[in-house]
């Protein structure tokens, strides 16, 4: 309804970015599904009535697979793309590209090319893209993916000053607080099956409707994973600078100083574009380095192919589809196993990938191509990979599995096996109640440097997180803390 | 780096001229010095991914001399007078590829689509430009990003022999071709959702004459 944002909440896989690509008119214009009945209507019209063109000109799509709606253009080529293809003149195009910068604060992006920012800027500049037109009809499939608190506040903002710009808003996610705001209407998607509609208000309070359809509750009290003695050092980075720098000349990393500790898992937290993503790729090798010394269980690793270093360091990325190249998911696993070297022991090793494969669900899916696999599929495989690589370190960028209660229960069996063997991991992410529930420390990167390492109970007091101008975790508790007190 | 935001099209006719007068030229030496003097451009205009341009045109500098000199040889010519032959053969599709390397790597599609919109191109051509020229430089990173995820995963593919670097080279064919499905399948999704459409004649944000603008706002500068 006009006026009346909704929100479509779901675990992984209830089927939300189906039904948002429907309402989207996706499918069945450019997906076209092996079946597909029902109706969908915009303002009383059947979008199967209306012309491909047209439906796109009245409603505007960002996915949460964002990188499967962008090319090789630049920020304002993407921004401006909708206007120049319906033939705006220039004058017109300019001003709305610059009332969009502006408005979105993606002025500092100017120039540069979509495909090489950080996830949550290229999230931004596509929402700015959706916006340009002034669609009827928004649809935002896990808009807050990838993007830090601050540049959620953001976008709340902007979303809640749409107003008669954008009449009707859809938003899906798996993470309800963050946009609780800005919805009117929530409904809950289960096993394909959606709910009826209710007040938001209202639902975001209640806990029992949240777990039944398989969801986090927005106001969940911490469960902190308890923490563990910590062993030798795994990880020891000394002095890092990157040569990748910054538009004014500045390295991206500037003396990075850091160390990983059998036992623990440290969560790295920092704003977008704030060098998390070049961080860890400097430590595997993958972005080259001016100075600074990494060790890795004790050895300089100075000299080693990035390879040697992802033997002991397993990274998971948000996007799992950018590390698997083989045809078959048992083919990933045995080559985590094996680094590609021929195993004489073949059978034990496939038994040995099964294993792994079973305990997270896996097991049906052995012969399957691993790109058929869906987003939370791939990212389970992921688990099972650097779980069967037995690395002593690994590495998670922003896994999207912990939002809802299955996947936070795979990805606390893969923390506490882990751990339970002595090994470590680094978590970085934005969900900050995650880092809060399964990190033992926190580092906080700002400005090339690492700000902050402590416990992570005590950074969000710190002058460092404050910097960042984020609400801490479960603010909400605070206050109820605070009411609660005699 | 200026001369990289000439208009495409300046560009291309600037590299149809190279062409031409690469393979117009009598001698042998003519046509080696203008491929010498167009890496030498390569080189000093700084144009991204050089290297391994360059390692392309050692290899194709050593195909084309040897089928060619072992043709000439064939037919009952003496090594000494093949050389030159061959030499002005290969010299010639040098300074051909480097020409148009440049315009490739220094034409981005967004660059492109805005040259091709401002002289009011129809559709097609617009898209078929920006792909043709802008794709290739995608597949390569993405090439790169393929042997990374291979690295990030543990396969040593640069501490080995020049043949094993060469057959995981050819392994990543298969995951190279399923991105370029997906790639063109995100292009596909861009332009219907952003409203590309064949009957329209397109505009563009960008001021367009013998440069195009590389940004709307200069980049910013922190003290």
């Amino acid at each position: 309804m006009p006026g009346q944002p909704l929100l479509v909440c779901g675990a992984t896989g209830s089927g939300k970015t189906t039904l948002l690509q429907t309402m989207a008119g996706l499918i069945p214009f450019l997906v076209r599904p092996q079946a597909f009945s029902g109706s969908v209507c915009l303002d009383g019209q059947p979008l199967s009535g209306m012309t491909k063109d047209a439906v796109f000109s009245a409603i505007s799509v960002v996915s949460q697979a964002v990188e499967d709606q962008l090319w090789d253009l630049s920020v304002e080529d993407l921004i401006a793309f909708p206007l120049e293809n319906r033939g705006l003149a220039k004058p017109k195009i300019r001003e709305r590209l610059q009332e969009l910068l502006d408005e979105l604060e993606l002025t500092g992006l100017c120039g540069r090319r979509v495909l090489t920012l950080s996830g949550g800027e290229r999230r931004m500049v596509a929402i700015a893209a959706a916006l340009a037109i002034a669609p009827r009809l928004l649809v935002l499939d896990e808009p807050t993916t990838g993007l830090d608190p601050a540049a959620r506040q953001r976008l709340v903002r902007i979303l809640r000053g749409l107003g008669k710009e954008v009449p009707s808003l859809v938003i899906a996610e798996q993470d309800p607080a963050s946009v609780g705001e800005i919805v009117s209407e929530v409904a809950l998607l289960r096993e394909g099956r959606l709910g009826g509609t209710r007040p938001a208000l209202s639902l975001m309070k209640e806990d029992a409707p949240w777990r039944e359809a398989g969801i986090l509750p927005p106001f969940l009290y911490p469960n902190r994973s308890p923490a563990r003695a910590t062993g030798e050092t795994l990880l020891a980075v000394d002095g890092l600078k990157s040569r990748l720098a910054r538009a004014d000349g500045r390295a991206v990393l500037q003396g990075i100083d850091l160390e990983i500790r059998a036992g623990e898992v440290v969560g790295l937290i920092g704003r977008n574009g704030a060098g998390k993503t070049t961080l860890f790729q400097s430590i595997l090798g993958l972005s080259p380095t001016t100075a600074g010394t990494i060790a890795i269980g004790g050895e300089c690793a100075d000299g080693w192919s990035s390879a040697r270093r992802a033997r002991s360091i397993a990274l998971l990325p948000q996007n799992m589809r950018r590390i698997l190249f083989h045809m078959t998911v048992m083919e990933e696993v045995t080559f985590a196993i094996t680094a590609g070297k021929k195993s004489s022991v073949r059978q034990s090793v496939e038994d040995q990938a099964m294993t792994v494969l079973r305990k997270y669900g896996l097991g049906d899916d052995a012969g399957t191509n691993p790109f058929a696999l869906s987003s939370r599929q791939q990212a389970l495989l992921g688990l099972v990979c650097a779980e069967a690589a037995n690395a002593a370190v690994a590495i998670l960028d922003e896994p999207l599995l912990a939002r809802d209660l299955e996947g936070r229960r795979m990805l606390q069996l893969f923390l506490d096996t882990a751990l339970d063997r002595g090994r470590a991991a680094m978590m970085i992410s934005h969900d900050l109640e995650l880092v809060e529930d399964v990190t033992s420390r926190v580092l906080i990167l700002d400005d090339g440097e690492i700000a902050f390492t402590g416990e992570t109970e005590a950074a969000w007091e710190t002058p460092a997180f404050g910097k960042l101008g984020w609400a801490p975790p479960r603010p909400w508790l605070k206050q109820e803390r605070r009411h609660a007190a005699p | 780096m200026r001369l990289h935001e000439v208009n495409f099209f300046v560009k291309l006719a600037g590299a149809f001229a190279v062409m031409l007068t690469a393979w117009l030229v009598p001698g042998w030496q003519y046509g080696v010095a203008i491929s010498a003097l167009m890496l030498a451009f390569l080189w000093a205009q700084r144009v991204p991914g050089l290297a391994g341009y360059m390692k392309g045109v050692g290899l194709l500098t050593v195909l084309v001399m040897g089928s060619w000199v072992l043709n000439l040889m064939v037919q009952g010519m003496s090594l000494l007078d093949a050389l030159p032959i061959a030499a002005g053969m290969a010299a010639r599709l040098v300074t051909t590829t480097a020409a148009f390397y440049f315009v490739m790597e220094t034409s981005t599609p967004g660059s492109i689509l805005a040259a091709a919109s401002a002289a009011r191109l129809p559709p097609v051509a617009t898209l078929v430009l920006s792909l043709t020229f802008g794709i290739i430089p995608m597949l390569r990173e993405d090439f790169q990003r393929i042997a990374d995820a291979q690295r990030a995963r543990g396969m040593e593919i640069d501490d080995v022999s020049l043949a094993l670097k060469l057959r995981y080279a050819l392994a990543r064919g298969v995951p190279l071709l399923v991105q370029a499905i997906r790639m063109a399948h995100a292009i596909s999704v861009s332009l219907s959702i952003y409203g590309f459409d064949m009957r329209h004649k397109r505009t563009t944000w960008r001021n367009v004459g013998l440069f195009v603008e590389p940004q709307l706002y200069p980049r910013k500068v922190h003290s």
